[in-house]
């Protein structure tokens, strides 16, 4: 292996890692506030990516409708758990996005983009109101398990909404840079470039502002943030709402370096969810560090023996639960 | 079975089945969803255009979906035989799937026309029949290219699945039969974002050109990342690449690429005098018209051509005796061993007793990527 | 309640001959998914190791058998082996793992290992293995569904003996509550490990049959979706009862079957909704049942007979002599939590045969004093001595050993279980029989053993009338004295009691009191932390208080009552 071979085989693992670590502040933030492990952010990957891609193509994608179905499901749930005029806080935002669908210039790649954040975003909250809040006393496992369940509920909409293939975006750019012998392409460094800036909007999100600061009380005391007035129930939509854009980012950004197709995600997901664990599900920064360290022992490990690709990542990663599991034991012993 | 009130009232009620029924039932075992799905898809779709009915029999499809898993396969094969008592079962279009069926429909005595690549072995399994080619026969169609192209080494890269499990083992017989020396062996997962380090690799050996075992969509990544690295050799695929979609994702970078596939693929490309135009023709005139432009694609055709099969062996079964007996289901294994030049979509189909796949080169055509196009190259 | 075994014993005999020859297949796979989840049921619902990669057992030996085709005995051995050494070897590092790491964890050699089952050239690739044998001495279908059901009667038949006994009381207790075990003496990685290789065997004896009775194998059912949908089977159904594993098998299989027929049938458009439609069903059944459609049925917890009248108090036996060397000597104790001294050079002793009360207000460094005593902490510097042995780095469980004893200040009891069986977890060390005896049920004399201590110890509490009560329907203070109960099953010299008396009403105290009282005339030594004054002052023959982490005073109550000091401490804030 020589220099260039590896600096390349590093930009790759940078450029995945990227993604896996916005995967993986998504579920952390979904984790803290809810203590649901948030499975399906792979699959809302996919379907952010392949609706961008149907909007590009001129065409109304299906999510639309299934976002209408969701809001209306929310309000009849509302409404059955006897809410009333608050129910009907479900459908502002999917209405809007409707509309802009239906009589915007979606195929502008400009329009496209953003619409297609708009329309996966609001899949967070409706998905937490209908799945996990009836849920939220349930043990840890109860939740995965609802949260696997609802994984393949939606790859199952992907594939029924956007048939089996795979589809691509839109560059942001087409810009390629010559660095020594490397070639970096625009959209690999826009993903770098993006997924830090966004990170550090979303420290500073936490940081600084009102809603933020909620957030984080609910993560750290349940009880407490609930004593001070903070609405679980907001917070944890709030939450949700966070994780999906993070999701419907991602996906838009790497459906313009490789395809993705419905059943793209779950592998993507669950790559974020390794580097939220290696961040012991608490850290940021160790979650990045674990993010890059995924990407890049995958794109050495295919290197070096392709066939046997996941035998080594996942190999490579028991010593470091084990370093993890050891320390957190350490600081978290129960007396 | 051992003698019980239960069984016995399941006989009169199978018998009371049997003669209510004056139709032919035929199972399906596709793989529609689960990572075979871009392929199930085309298998699914030709359903839409089969007979309602042969030599005055109306025909039942009881068309299942085994999501592309062996396990799921088996199950649906058992009830297909043991409770909708179908006369055949078409499919499964997985070759494991049809691995695992193939004991079960021969214990019945249920003919069973394999969908995937799968070589049928009449002597230990005579009621399993398969439309689809030989890989062997694909494989050496694009290796012939090679030679002819003064190809000497050759690198695979395909799929950690089932699928390219199979192409390489063609490869692999096709690159010894034909002097050229594999060098690599890079797999990949069909659900990846990169295979840059597999790239990599191939480049560091300097093939000569590249063979792919993959299929659908994710085949595009290791053509538009060699491509992006400055490989120059060729890229070779299988028919699993050829659709539409294949285009559609890759862009620009997959121009170039050359695959074998079924003639019906290439239907209006095809030659005037060839027999197989106006078949695969009025099919896909019928499932475009259906499905969009953008819908052609091999698999659909070796549904038809399971169906054609039938229906050519049909008429003589019901001689012998009527659809859901025993001696209906042998009667139509013996006439479809029988087939003779029967023109299908993809291909022309002679079986005998020691061959139940009857496909010979000329189901196999060559097709490259021109200006956004499947072309065909002769 | 019919016992899930003798179920599955009926289905055995009764299902091949009757069942159409479709339902034969159907129902040997709910026995095969039922034989795997009976060992998750173990694994995770009662344990709590959550394992996302148990279909990797199934496939080491489905593997195994499939290679050995042609010799099913050895076959079954060697999948049963190297499913087993697999276990073993994964389990030194899953029996230190915890919560989320272990379900990664899992997920990692799930993945790790359906890639190698298709990878590894010499297990044929994706496309797998066909024309397996069918099992020995029963070649057709219907016997070999006879042959699964009777190993899904075993293998729960096992289970149940296994929770009925010594080792099941501890692995209950691995379930988030792990320090206590290790207070009674319970090696909890060793069993952890162990009933880990245990649930692993049972996926591997499901994987030896599922290779003869399908004849065919291939990667995909050892991959992540069967795992997750073993785990679906064992929430669905109620994962902390082995009904649960049966009934969550009979759910998912037959449901998948339904449903692939089904909705072709309605929507007309067969591949698209089969998956959709059954992760729906498990959303809506988990909101409904979120601890399973167990939960739902009427509950027939299987009440076992009460004693007509509860027998008398057994006599105390008199443990050691009183005086001479101290029974837990704690020399200059300092422990520091990063810049924060909680313990600062602070000593104390506990004779045999004596009463000593740790007392002091809020944050004073009591428990962690406690602790350190307990083995839970190390000091930062100082020395225990127990029972005259300087102890180092000596884990809880091993103090448990050598005959110390500990309540929690936080009641710590399986509050599903019945107080007897909370009770005789703390007689854990008097028993030796492990987890294969248990299953074997030759266990039994031993097993009466411990329960005859445990109920001997309720008694000596006052509540030989709950033993059949679950822990959790008790009262707090109720609740307090079934620790004490528990810690006395263990025959301690020495009984760290962490605040007995909170949520005791008078009487209750009255009686605990005496109990003690009791327990220090047979020569036990006992060292209480307490907030009750006048309870601690009434029972107590030295008072040791702290504050601020060091020994303000010690003596006999009337002379610490009398100091300044502690009037300080406690009255200090108010004065």
């Amino acid at each position: 292996m020589n220099l260039f071979v590896l600096l390349t085989l590093l930009q790759d693992g940078l450029t995945t890692g990227a993604i896996y670590l916005l995967l993986a502040v998504g579920l952390l933030i979904v984790f803290s506030v809810t203590r649901v492990i948030f499975v399906p952010q792979g699959d809302l990957l996919a379907l952010a990516a392949l609706t961008v891609a149907q909007l590009e193509a001129g065409s109304v994608p299906g999510t639309l409708w299934l976002l209408d179905a969701l809001a209306v499901l929310a309000v009849l749930a509302d409404l059955l758990a006897g809410s009333r005029w608050r129910a009907l806080r479900w459908l502002p935002v999917p209405a809007l996005v409707t509309l802009a669908t239906l009589f915007g210039p979606r195929a502008a790649a400009w329009y496209a983009m953003p619409l297609g954040l708009a329309i996966i975003t609001p899949f967070g909250p409706l998905l937490w109101r209908l799945v996990f809040r009836r849920a939220a006393g349930a043990t840890m496992l109860t939740l995965l398990i609802l949260a696997m369940a609802l994984h393949f509920v939606l790859e199952g909409a992907g594939m029924v909404l956007f048939g089996p293939d795979g589809a691509a975006t839109a560059p942001l750019t087409e810009a390629a840079f010559a660095v020594g012998p490397l070639t970096l392409s625009g959209q690999s460094l826009a993903v770098v470039g993006l997924c830090a800036a966004l990170v550090a909007l979303l420290r500073w999100f936490f940081g600084a502002t009102i809603e933020g600061k909620a957030l984080r009380a609910a993560a750290s005391d349940r009880l407490g943030a609930r004593l001070v007035g903070i609405d679980a129930a907001r917070s944890g939509g709030l939450a949700f709402a966070l994780a999906a854009f993070v999701a419907a980012l991602s996906g838009v950004l790497i459906a313009a370096l490789t395809p993705i197709g419905y059943d793209t995600g779950f592998a993507i997901g669950l790559k974020g969810f390794v580097a939220a664990i290696v961040g012991g599900l608490v850290s940021y920064p160790a979650a990045a560090a674990g993010a890059v360290l995924v990407g890049v022992l995958e794109s050495l490990g295919s290197f070096w023996a392709s066939a046997y690709r996941d035998v080594i990542v996942y190999a490579l990663l028991v010593p470091v639960l084990l370093l993890l599991s050891w320390r957190g034991r350490r600081a978290g012993e129960e007396t | 079975m051992r003698p019980s009130l239960f069984a016995a009232v399941a006989v009169v009620a199978s018998l009371a089945a049997a003669g209510a029924q004056a139709q032919i039932r035929i199972g399906a075992i596709l793989s529609i969803s689960g990572p075979g799905a871009a392929m199930g898809v085309g298998y699914k779709g030709a359903f839409d255009f089969l007979p309602a009915e042969v030599a005055g029999q109306k025909i039942e499809y009881i068309v299942r979906d085994d999501a592309t898993d062996a396990q799921t396969a088996y199950t649906i094969a058992q009830k297909l035989i043991a409770e909708d008592h179908v006369d055949a079962i078409i499919g499964p279009s997985l070759y494991s799937s049809d691995v695992a069926v193939q004991p079960l429909a021969n214990d019945a005595h249920v003919p069973m026309i394999a969908m995937a690549p799968l070589v049928p072995v009449p002597e230990k399994f005579p009621y399993s029949f398969a439309v689809a080619q030989p890989l062997s026969l694909m494989v050496a169609a694009v290796f012939r290219h090679m030679q002819a192209a003064g190809v000497k080494t050759v690198g695979f890269i395909g799929f950690s699945d089932g699928w390219g499990d199979q192409v390489h083992a063609a490869t692999v017989t096709a690159a010894a039969a034909g002097g050229i020396a594999l060098v690599a062996d890079e797999r990949y997962a069909r659900a990846d974002t990169t295979v840059q380090a597999q790239a990599l690799r191939l480049i560091a050996l300097h093939p000569d050109a590249v063979m792919m075992g993959n299929s659908a969509t994710p085949a595009v990544l290791p053509v538009v990342a060699l491509r992006r690295l400055g490989y120059r050799g060729g890229i070779y695929g299988n028919h699993g690449i050829v659709s539409p979609a294949f285009i559609r994702v890759g862009g620009a970078p997959v121009d170039g690429v050359i695959a074998d596939t079924s003639p019906v693929a290439v239907y209006d490309q095809l030659p005037d005098g060839n027999p197989i135009k106006p078949v695969a023709s009025e099919l896909m005139a019928a499932y475009t018209k259906k499905f969009g432009p953008a819908s052609v694609n091999p698999f659909a055709g070796y549904s038809y051509d399971a169906m054609l099969l039938l229906a050519n062996a049909i008429p003589a079964a019901l001689k012998v005796a009527p659809p859901g007996t025993d001696a209906f289901r042998m009667a139509l294994r013996d006439a479809m061993e029988h087939t003779h030049e029967l023109v299908g979509v993809s291909g022309i189909y002679n079986m005998s007793a020691t061959d139940h796949n009857g496909q010979d080169a000329r189901a196999a055509v060559l097709v490259e990527v021109r200006h956004g196009e499947w072309t065909a190259i002769h | 309640m019919i016992r899930p075994a003798v179920l599955a014993l009926a289905a055995a005999l009764i299902l091949p001959p009757l069942l159409p020859p479709f339902y034969v297949t159907l129902a040997a796979y709910v026995g095969l998914a039922a034989i795997v989840a009976t060992g998750l049921v173990l694994l995770t619902g009662i344990s709590g190791q959550t394992s996302f990669g148990q279909a990797s057992f199934v496939g080491i030996a489905a593997y195994a058998a499939a290679l050995l085709d042609g010799r099913p005995f050895t076959g079954l051995l060697a999948g049963l082996a190297a499913a087993g050494v697999v276990a073993w070897l994964l389990g030194f590092i899953t029996a230190r793992l915890s919560g989320h790491f272990l379900a990664l964890c899992s997920v990692a050699w799930g993945l790790s290992f359906y890639s190698l089952f298709g990878t590894l050239p010499w297990l044929h690739g994706f496309n797998g293995i066909g024309g397996i044998a069918a099992l020995p001495f029963a070649p057709g279908p219907r016997a070999g569904l006879a042959v699964v059901w009777a190993v899904v009667a075993l293998g729960l038949w096992g289970a149940q003996n296994l929770l009925d006994s010594r080792s099941g009381r501890a692995l209950r207790a691995l379930n988030g509550a792990r320090l206590m075990a290790e207070s009674m003496g319970v090696d909890t990685v060793r069993l952890a490990r162990g009933v880990f290789v245990l649930a692993a065997l049972y996926a591997a004896a499901a994987g030896f049959l599922f290779a003869h009775v399908q004849r065919f194998i291939s990667p995909t059912p050892f991959g992540l979706t069967a795992s997750i949908e073993y785990l679906f089977m064992i929430i669905l159904g109620g994962a902390d009862r082995l009904a649960g594993a049966l009934l969550g098998a009979v759910l998912v299989v037959v449901l998948r079957d339904a449903l692939t027929d089904w909705v072709p049938r309605l929507t007309g458009a067969p591949g698209s909704y089969e998956a959709m439609a059954f992760s729906l069903l498990v959303i809506v059944m988990l909101h409904h049942a979120p601890r399973g459609v167990l939960s739902l049925l009427p509950q027939g917890r299987a009440a076992a007979p009460r004693p007509a009248a509860p027998p008398p108090p057994p006599p105390v036996q008199p443990i050691a002599a009183a005086g001479g060397e101290p029974v837990l000597l704690l020399d200059r104790i300092s422990r520091r939590f990063g810049g924060l001294a909680a313990n600062q050079d602070v000593s104390l002793a506990v004779h045999a045969g004596e009463i000593v009360a740790l007392i002091g207000p809020n944050g004073a460094g009591k428990s962690t004093l406690f602790n350190i005593a307990s083995g839970v902490l190390p000091p930062s510097a100082g020395s225990v001595r127990l029972f005259g042995r300087v102890l180092g780095a000596l884990p809880a469980r091993r103090r448990a050993a050598l005959g110390l004893a500990r309540t929690f200040q936080h009641v710590r009891l399986l509050q599903g279980e019945t107080v007897r069986d909370n009770i005789a977890l703390g007689a854990h060390l008097a028993g030796r029989a492990g987890m294969l005896r248990a299953l074997l049920r030759l266990d039994r004399a031993e097993e009466a053993r411990l329960r005859a201590a445990a109920e001997a110890a309720a008694a000596r509490v006052g509540l030989a009338d709950r033993l059949d009560t679950p822990a959790g329907d008790l009262p707090l203070g109720q609740q307090r004295i079934v620790e004490i109960a528990r810690a006395l099953c263990l025959t301690p010299r020495l009984l760290l009691l962490d605040e007995p008396a909170a949520g005791l009403r008078h009487l209750e105290k009255e009686r605990l009191a005496d109990l003690l009282r009791q327990l220090r005339a047979s020569g036990m030594a006992v060292l209480l932390v307490e907030h009750d004054m006048g309870f601690v002052m009434r029972l107590a023959d030295r008072v040791v208080v702290m504050d601020f982490g060091q020994t303000i005073a010690a003596g006999p109550p009337a002379q610490v009552r009398a100091d300044p000091a502690v009037r300080d401490a406690y009255l200090g804030g108010v004065a």
